[in-house]
């Protein structure tokens, strides 16, 4: 169990954009992420006035991600599914502590090697 | 003096550096658990058992690739993601039971993490959410 060495990366998304933000996300270096679907709401006023529309069809795309690549794919979300793309995204992180269940992982560990070691033990249990 | 005393009150009632509040009986948390949907009840009823009072369950799509996927021994990436509303001093025994059934239940990989919760308003809410039995006998007598 650690405290503070990883935060939740919360991306809102127009529905259907969750793969391109799933790829951004991997391309930074996070491993894995969450897709849930909901309903945004906005302003009617507000919509009118900056003349933009608001589709109200939305994924939360929720990704656990070590402190230390956060800022990587935070950028790597603006870029690639930001409000100035048809993702229309924003993204933002939250602070978690305690993480537990996390299968230890390195970025340079080729997955063709890693999952035959893994899987053996799991099929003797 | 009377001064002094409300200088005294003001100072308890500022809020710690980290922005919490000082007066807090107990803090709460968000205790989010992302599992595989077919054990989500298994789950809730399991983290319903260390005086939780509300959980809110969402059902979503993991998007882990199929090499992680199959390392972990899971079949299929649909997913429950549980929020539940726990007390700081249930958190540590009910995380380290949460992932011994992550380690020893088959099919049942997930993960689990905690999000500290700032504020909250409503002193009957509080009470429910913190599972503050005593405190509720006490307010009807």
């Amino acid at each position: 169990m650690n405290t503070s060495s990883h935060e939740l990366i919360m991306c809102v998304v127009n529905a259907g954009f969750s793969d391109t933000v799933m790829e951004a996300a991997k391309d930074a270096g996070a491993r894995g992420g969450t897709i849930l679907s909901g309903r945004g709401t906005a302003n009617k006023a507000a919509e009118s006035f900056f003349h933009i529309a608001i589709q109200p069809e939305k994924e939360v795309v929720m990704i656990l991600v070590d402190t230390k690549i956060k800022d990587a794919v935070l950028h790597a979300l603006y870029q690639k599914a930001g409000l100035g793309t048809m993702g229309q995204g924003i993204a933002f992180t939250l602070p978690v502590e305690d993480v537990v269940g996390l299968t230890p992982w390195k970025a340079e560990d080729k997955p063709a090697d890693a999952p035959s070691p893994k899987t053996k033990k799991f099929e003797a249990v | 003096m009377a001064e002094v005393k409300k200088r005294n009150i003001m100072k308890r009632l500022r809020p710690a550096p980290d922005g919490h509040s000082r007066v807090s009986m107990n803090r709460l948390k968000i205790l989010v658990t992302i599992v595989p949907r077919a054990k989500a009840d298994f789950y809730m009823d399991h983290i319903q058992s260390f005086g939780v009072n509300m959980q809110l369950v969402f059902f979503g799509q993991g998007t882990a690739s199929r090499e992680i996927l199959s390392a972990m021994g899971l079949a299929d990436s649909d997913r429950a993601v549980i929020f539940s509303i726990i007390r700081e001093d249930k958190l540590r025994v009910a995380l380290d039971s949460i992932e011994e059934k992550f380690n020893t239940i088959a099919g049942g990989k997930g993960i689990a993490y905690t999000i500290p919760m700032s504020s909250i308003i409503g002193k009957s809410i509080f009470n429910f959410l913190s599972n503050n039995r005593n405190q509720v006998g006490r307010s009807e007598q």
